[in-house]
């Protein structure tokens, strides 16, 4: 059964952005479980960072951005990938280490880059991402074409000089740059009440003369809105702008991370009531405006989408020793 | 005289997207902690001996921690004892909630609160009838009053430790209920009716969304969707009702109102009419699906199907009379030292 097609008034997309929310929120998740069993058995070489649990932030941003937009993603990108509109098949590829890998196997989990959509790329290196926004940002303007340009850092690499810097450049310049700090509590096993001196991220902002807001990252609808109002102001030249997500990580730092600094059932608490997915299909079928006989079709085209991209990666070749050498350096 | 007294300082508020598009306070944590500091030495001034505060992991509790460190390493003792109650946080607003109760379980003679709206009517929630005092570090603040908080804490010392009697010292407030198929909420300030469905990012600026509005009292000095009913027909504190005001597109209006409904944020709103909100009497939504924003943030939402009803409630909770208080010091004399207390205060700090 369809449900009705007016939102107006009601949410801040129409429904076919309400099932495109959706199903980005799904093919992230998807992607990262499927990761996740098969990173146990053995099949996938160096480090994965998932994103399950934090799919509502990506989302919730990135939907306000089109391909002339830059992000630059973190150690945990697969989610910042997929939302910015990378495609899943050469992702998993990549991540496999396959020719056929959006960087032809050479990039791996964590420097996964698709420039034609405006994703310059994760980043193995914390806070590094942030001074490379500053540069597309300066770019964007200078052209002005209305372009914004997004650093994502965890709670932990906000603590690095490079972070920092660019806070302050971008405040300088007046740079159509955003930053948004996905905490999520932990930078690898230290909780931030530790490691974060100043304690409020907005602060930080402060310190530098720029704007911030801290939403729900687990509320898609606040993401949603916050990001929408910032990214707008940054477009018009209204400036740069910092947008704390407080969200939760459903795996470890990195896969195999046995986890022990998180509190007994912190984990099934999180699974059972903190689940963003859950959260907005609940939202959005209270209303009456989809129904689950629709979010059911997109379950099913999302779970034959990975399992291609799966399967694409795994039969796809390795590279050769002939292409140590490409690729290397570009002609501009 | 030794009574204790409670705060509760939210780390949280004046974070939300009003600091993008309206330029709001964003008050750094550092000054919240320094506010905590400035009453304490308050209350202590009054005679006020222990303090329990709110537990959070979002800063202020540590700051406030090194401050008082700092004051006891160069000896001085104008500090009150302070405690932190003892329970997991959860970063929500149910810190909020379990401290209110549990400072009433251990008998505090009033609770200090820094927030905004959203603060102190989850402290109002739990803490029954003990009577706050609110200093505001929020966005909107319509009900916390504003003013330097040391004289918000020498009123609050003076209240707990019976200095100024209690029929100077404190005041009748009202509140509204909201009641979902039986599930209760409440404001302090206003209750808003809007369309949208979501809760999101909370905060209320989109006013095409705007139906209706229930307020408590209508000051035309604050700001927020009280600010409306303030402009249109001022209703104090104190008076037994309070206003019922239902907007309208600007075409389908009767009055236009310039109002700033955020800080910094003039915007038309369009009146339909407006009238006294009775106390103890149940009224309804005018539309039938929409949001409810309690205090200025959208909090609860419904459908056709829910019964939803809305009440004034007068009498409901009491607030430190501040300039009361004050009034009766100055005029009491009870802030004059002795010769004793003079050396006592040179040499203590």
């Amino acid at each position: 059964m369809t449900a009705p097609n007016s939102t107006a008034g009601i949410f801040p997309l129409d429904k076919p952005g309400l099932l495109q929310a959706y199903r980005t929120m799904r093919t992230i998740r998807e992607f990262e479980e499927r990761l996740h069993a098969d990173f146990a058995k053995g099949d996938i070489p160096g480090f994965v960072h998932l994103y399950a649990g934090e799919e509502a932030a990506g989302t919730g941003i990135m939907m306000h951005l089109e391909d002339k937009d830059r992000i630059a993603s973190t150690h945990r990108g697969h989610g910042h990938c997929i939302a910015k509109g990378v495609d899943t098949s050469g992702m998993m590829a990549e991540i496999y280490g396959k020719v056929s890998g959006s960087c032809r196997g050479k990039g791996g989990s964590m420097h996964i880059a698709d420039l034609s959509k405006g994703m310059m790329g994760a980043n193995g290196i914390l806070g590094a991402g942030a001074p490379l926004v500053c540069g597309a940002a300066l770019a964007a303007k200078y052209r002005g074409d209305g372009g914004v340009a997004i650093s994502f850092v965890g709670d932990g690499a906000s603590n690095q000089g490079t972070f920092l810097e660019s806070l302050n450049l971008a405040a300088v310049w007046n740079l159509p740059a955003i930053f948004v700090v996905e905490n999520n509590g932990y930078a690898e096993s230290t909780s931030r009440d530790y490691a974060v001196a100043v304690d409020s991220f907005v602060d930080r902002a402060a310190g530098f003369g720029l704007p911030g807001v801290t939403v729900d990252g687990l509320d898609f609808f606040a993401v949603y809105e916050a990001a929408g109002e910032i990214i707008k102001r940054a477009r018009e030249g209204g400036g740069p702008a910092l947008l704390e997500c407080k969200m939760i990580r459903m795996y470890g730092h990195f896969e195999g991370d046995q986890q022990t600094y998180r509190a007994k059932g912190e984990l099934d608490d999180i699974r059972a009531n903190k689940d963003c997915l859950k959260m907005f299909t609940q939202r959005v079928m209270e209303a009456g405006v989809i129904s689950r006989g629709e979010l059911d079709a997109i379950d099913r085209e999302v779970v034959a989408e990975i399992q291609e991209a799966s399967a694409f990666a795994k039969a796809a070749p390795l590279p050769t020793a002939a292409d140590l050498t490409t690729d290397v350096y570009v002609n501009y | 005289m030794g009574s204790a007294i409670g705060i509760i300082a939210n780390p949280v508020s004046a974070r939300d997207i009003r600091r993008v598009i309206a330029n709001a306070t964003a008050l750094q944590i550092t000054d919240r902690a320094n506010i905590v500091l400035r009453i304490l030495s308050c209350v202590k001034a009054c005679g006020v001996d222990h303090v329990w505060m709110m537990p959070e992991n979002g800063g202020i509790r540590h700051h406030v921690r090194r401050g008082i460190d700092r004051a006891e390493n160069q000896g001085q003792t104008h500090f009150p004892r302070v405690e932190h109650l003892d329970y997991k946080i959860s970063g929500t607003v149910d810190d909020t909630l379990k401290a209110a109760r549990l400072m009433k379980e251990k008998g505090v003679a009033a609770i200090v609160v820094l927030g905004g709206d959203g603060t102190h009517r989850a402290v109002v929630t739990a803490c029954g009838d003990v009577p706050i005092a609110g200093v505001s570090t929020g966005t909107n603040n319509a009900f916390p009053e504003h003013r330097e908080p040391t004289i918000t804490g020498l009123a609050v010392g003076l209240a707990v430790t019976g200095k100024v009697p209690a029929s100077h010292a404190y005041l009748p407030n009202k509140k509204i209920t909201v009641r979902v198929n039986g599930h209760e909420e409440i404001a302090l300030v206003d209750v808003a009716v809007v369309t949208e469905r979501y809760i999101g990012a909370r905060a209320l600026w989109r006013t095409e969304t705007f139906r209706e509005l229930f307020v408590t009292f209508a000051d035309p000095e604050v700001i927020g969707m009280s600010a409306i009913a303030g402009l249109l027909s001022p209703v104090s504190r104190l008076d037994e009702g309070g206003l019922h005001v239902r907007l309208a597109p600007e075409d389908e209006a009767s009055i236009v109102l310039d109002t700033p409904i955020a800080p910094g944020y003039m915007r038309g709103i369009g009146i339909r009419d407006y009238a006294p909100m009775k106390p103890n009497h149940k009224y309804r939504p005018s539309i039938a699906d929409g949001s409810i924003a309690l205090d200025g943030e959208r909090e609860v939402s419904f459908t056709r199907d829910d019964d939803v009803t809305i009440e004034l409630v007068p009498n409901a909770f009491r607030t430190v009379n501040v300039s009361g208080c004050m009034q009766y010091a100055a005029r009491h004399g009870l802030m004059r030292m002795k010769p004793d207390q003079k050396l006592k205060r040179v040499g203590g700090q």
